[in-house]
């Protein structure tokens, strides 16, 4: 938990006194800490969230991070579910990737098991993750400019977020509540002329990511709020538990994609971006730039995938076709035993990670072998981040806070579960 | 009967476990935790071999399979469920089994409960390789007037024959034709009429015997399951009572070895049809015309009202039907003595026929449970079913009303009475006061069967009926209002109360009854029906020829 800072202590305590210190004596007039509460419903916080600030003058003394009002009961929830019927539940951890949590879950259960989907999944789920990673990164950068005042920032990255949307609604049939994985595959293929549309949507994304760059990147007013604020070393980092591209803007190369590849990201190339001085500045760099590195990933995942079945064949995971539910008895015991009692999951435990957007998506899976899940842990990357806040803000003016807090991309839904 | 238990060192996929030297190896596996799938074998019913499901190697003769349910253990014996050959019979079986399977899940009542969907997704999982049309067979064949045959559902597992032949020993059942055309048929002219055909619905492993009484009431994963007694007589078979809402959808045997093992009667089954059926809703004043439903406060007024004056006269008698729980019996005790009642009835349905299995003549379930408790109050209770027997009352309170429709003449000239009912009998439309009640599967509470048993039923509906309360609270109710100790508020408080006037119950709590339930000592008779379950307690059967 966050310590209290010694003046926080003294702000509860000292009345409006004289400050005793001699050394002080050269101060204005003495005057008393105010208290501000920011949210949970601020404009200028994406994330239902309250924070609570003890203020000298401008200067944040102390913030403690009020969470908890998108809590749903994730956990709780998943134990009543399912397996597959946890996959909407992940929908909403990060509402602007879901497909990234769609792919951790699914992996981390495919672990459990002891399966893998098929070649041509794997490529449909790197395809979904990376163009979702794309939303992800485009919306947190328009909107760290967009609470700084830059409305018309926002419209460039939000143009490009929704064609990346589109694309995502074609193939899966929503814009944020895919569920689109399934145990041993995806639900659906790439619908016809959606590779056409990916290929002539990218450019365009790139064009409007580099309109991002040019409009903040050497901006004075952008640079002179984020550089040197929020800053955080690579070992502190480390320390809170930092992951994802605020932990790369601090300087350490840790993508899981990378340490530990998984679906066929070894097959990829791809790079990826450090920062150096772990402030706001870099961790909006770090991002920027991973917009890129993902459309060349989606780009090579379309050059390289298979024709093939976009589930496996096996009945214990995969529900049968349609044409063998309707004519066989097999096909509608299969279908009727995967949909009423769920898929039989050995029992154990297992904990299975992916790179989220924000940082290593860690889900941890506990099964009796049940069709249901005896219990589910998310590891959310947001959360040791938002954690870290206080820590984050400390001395900064209260101006600072805003990007600062668009920085670490706080998401309520996988914060807060 | 009595050959000492043996006890055998086997071995089961490597885990050690010891057998009684009488398991086949299926109940052997069973101890080790390991499951051998099978439909046809049953532990109460003779060894058919007719499914091979079973099948399984053994270290002694390894490459060899052998039927799980026909082969006894032996000392060192290790048992493999395992094996690739295993594995591939049993998918192949299921194969088998599923040839001729119409494509039935969606409109079939075994559905969520059914050995074939449970054992394809665990032993067989894949598609079908049929090519032809499947063959055609009867439909639905009415057996008998509780079972309903779908011959093509059937895997010949034979257990109904079986069980017709061995356990209610009446062979009406059998199989006819040969090969795949294969048949269960009852003889001609000859139904399954058996009073115990609807254990064979029980046993089909698979949706081939269906009840007439549950087919297409409900699938089997909306209804929920809670022990309970069953009412129809006074062996109080343990049973499943299923209910979703208000609604009860179907009893099932629970297994009780010392009671029903694990079978009951056709005519148990049917006896929630009277907790779902014209019942008294809503607590009312008045006869005919004049009748209204007034809620339970005014109800209980109106009681008070009528029976405040006559307290103490000659004349105030109390019906006490032995279909009330103990629980009930000992509140109408209660409401006896506050009211000073100088007269005490015994009620109840009347007598039907028994026979030397389960079913008893006697067709209330706690007789026994109602005596001990009158003899603990010191009251003597005469034969409700005399003719006569409401001769020269005046007032009567009625803790049930069942056998109450022999004196309606009397009941007409009754200054005040007030009944708690359960349904809509005649004796209850000649009430002034009717107060509503739970039945004994709505609401729970303990009854004792004919040899002294005390068996506890769990409450299966949690939202009420109408105004309906458990017997003992509106005894407790009424005899507060005229001027008694502070009424019960729980089941368990009603129990306690009886256990502390019942020397049988002494030291007994409710929330400690077991599901299998408890032998009073004290009401242990001498003789049992000749094949009926008994206690370990009682006197041995007599051999059976």
């Amino acid at each position: 938990m966050t310590q209290k800072t010694q003046a926080a202590q003294a702000a509860d305590t000292a009345p409006v006194a004289l400050n005793p210190d001699p050394l002080e004596l050269d101060d204005e007039l003495p005057s008393a800490f105010s208290k501000v509460k920011l949210g949970p419903s601020h404009p200028a916080t994406h994330g239902t969230v309250r924070l609570n600030m003890t203020l000298d003058g401008e200067k944040i003394v102390e913030c403690i991070p009020e969470i908890g009002f998108l809590h749903r009961g994730f956990s709780k929830s998943s134990e009543n579910a399912t397996w597959h019927q946890v996959l909407p539940y992940t929908d909403r951890l990060n509402y602007v990737s879901p497909i990234l949590n769609n792919v951790g879950y699914i992996l981390a259960v495919e672990k459990l098991i002891g399966i893998t989907d098929t070649e041509r999944s794997k490529y449909l789920r790197v395809i979904g993750g990376e163009i979702s990673r794309m939303c992800d990164h485009l919306t947190c950068v328009s909107a760290i400019g967009l609470e700084m005042g830059a409305m018309s920032a926002f419209l460039y990255g939000v143009e490009a977020r929704e064609m990346l949307w589109d694309r995502v609604a074609e193939m899966t049939g929503a814009r944020m509540t895919t569920s689109w994985t399934r145990i041993g595959g995806v639900a659906t293929d790439t619908p016809p002329g959606w590779i056409e549309r990916v290929k002539e949507t990218l450019p365009r994304v790139l064009e409007l990511t580099d309109e991002l760059d040019k409009l903040f990147s050497k901006n004075r007013i952008f640079v002179d709020r984020t550089r040197g604020i929020g800053v955080i070393g690579a070992d502190e980092a480390v320390s809170w538990g930092f992951t994802g591209p605020a932990l790369r803007a601090s300087g350490v190369d840790y993508d899981v994609r990378k340490a530990h590849p998984y679906l066929v990201y070894d097959r990829m190339e791809f790079e990826v971006p450090v920062g150096q001085r772990g402030d706001t500045f870099d961790r909006y760099l770090c991002r920027l730039e991973e917009i890129r590195q993902s459309a060349r990933i989606v780009t090579q995942a379309i050059e390289q995938m298979p024709p093939g079945p976009i589930i496996i064949d096996d009945w214990r995971y995969a529900l049968p076709p349609k044409k063998d539910v309707f004519t066989s008895i097999e096909g509608v015991m299969a279908h009727f035993k995967l949909i009423m009692e769920g898929i039989h999951v050995p029992a154990g435990e297992v904990y299975g990670f992916t790179e989220g957007s924000n940082g290593e998506l860690g889900f941890h899976i506990v099964s009796n072998g049940a069709g249901k899940p005896y219990m589910i842990q998310v590891r959310a990357p947001g959360f040791p981040i938002v954690g870290a806040l206080p820590r984050l803000l400390q001395g900064h003016s209260l101006g600072d806070l805003i990007p600062i807090f668009d920085s670490i991309n706080m998401i309520g839904g996988e914060v807060e579960q | 009967m009595t050959t000492p238990v043996k006890m055998v060192k086997v071995e089961v996929d490597g885990v050690a476990v010891e057998a009684d030297s009488r398991d086949n190896l299926v109940e052997a596996a069973r101890r080790a935790g390991k499951a051998i799938p099978y439909f046809c074998y049953h532990p109460r019913l003779s060894i058919a071999g007719q499914c091979r499901m079973c099948l399984v190697e053994t270290a002694d003769q390894p490459g060899r399979l052998q039927a799980g349910c026909q082969v006894k253990v032996k000392e060192g014996l290790k048992i493999l469920t395992n094996t690739p050959a295993v594995k591939e019979n049993q998918r192949g079986v299921m194969e088998f089994h599923l040839i001729n399977h119409p494509v039935d899940c969606a409109i079939c009542d075994q559905s969520g409960e059914c050995k074939l969907q449970d054992y394809y997704m665990e032993y067989d999982h894949q598609p079908s390789r049929q090519r032809t049309y499947k063959l055609q067979k009867p439909k639905r064949e009415e057996l008998g007037p509780m079972v309903v045959y779908d011959a093509e559902r059937c895997i010949m597992c034979t257990r109904c024959v079986r069980f017709m032949d061995e356990v209610a020993q009446e062979p009406q059942l059998a199989v006819v034709n040969r090969g795949d055309h294969s048949l269960i048929a009852t003889f001609p002219g000859q139904p399954l009429d058996s009073n115990y055909s609807g254990n064979t619905v029980d046993i089909c492993p698979v949706g081939a015997l269906l009840n007439t009484d549950f087919r297409f009431k409900s699938r089997v994963w909306f209804v929920e399951k809670s022990p309970t007694v069953c009412n129809g007589c006074s062996n109080g078979c343990n049973t499943y009572v299923e209910s979703r809402g208000t609604q009860l959808y179907r009893l099932l045997p629970r297994r009780n070895e010392e009671v029903n093992q694990v079978w009951m009667c056709d005519e148990g089954r049917l006896t929630y049809h009277e907790t779902n059926e014209k019942r008294v809703e809503w607590a009312r004043k008045g006869r005919g015309e004049a009748r209204e439903d007034i809620g339970p406060a005014l109800a209980l007024d109106e009681a008070r009202r009528l029976l405040a004056p006559l307290k103490g006269k000659p004349g105030l008698a109390l019906w006490i039907s032995a279909q009330c729980t103990v629980e009930e019996a000992q509140g109408a005790f209660d409401l006896g003595a506050q009211l000073g009642a100088s007269k005490y009835l015994l009620g109840g349905k009347p007598a039907g026929k028994g026979d030397e299995f389960l079913v008893r003549a006697d067709k209330n379930p706690n007789r026994r449970g109602v005596e001990m408790l009158a003899q603990a109050w010191g009251v003597k209770l005469e034969a409700g079913e005399t003719e006569g027997a409401l001769n020269g009352v005046s007032a009567l309170v009625a803790a049930r009303t069942d056998g109450l429709g022999l004196h309606l003449g009397a009941l007409e000239r009754i200054e005040a009475f007030i009944a708690i009912a359960q349904n809509e009998d005649p004796a209850a439309q000649l009430a002034q006061v009717v107060l509503p009640v739970n039945s004994l599967y709505e609401a729970g509470g303990t009854v004792v069967n004919y040899y002294g048993r005390l068996q506890r039923s769990w409450a299966a509906i949690v939202k009420p009926r109408g105004d309906a309360q458990p017997g003992w609270a509106w005894a407790g109710q009424l005899a507060e209002s005229l001027g008694g100790a502070r009424a019960v508020a729980t089941v368990q408080a009603a129990f306690a109360s009886a256990a502390a006037k019942a020397a049988p119950l002494t030291g007994l709590e409710f929330d400690a009854i077991s599901e299998e339930g408890r032998v009073l000592p004290a009401l242990l008779p001498t003789e049992f029906p000749k094949r009926a379950p008994r206690p370990e307690s009682a006197p041995a059967a007599q051999p059976q020829a």
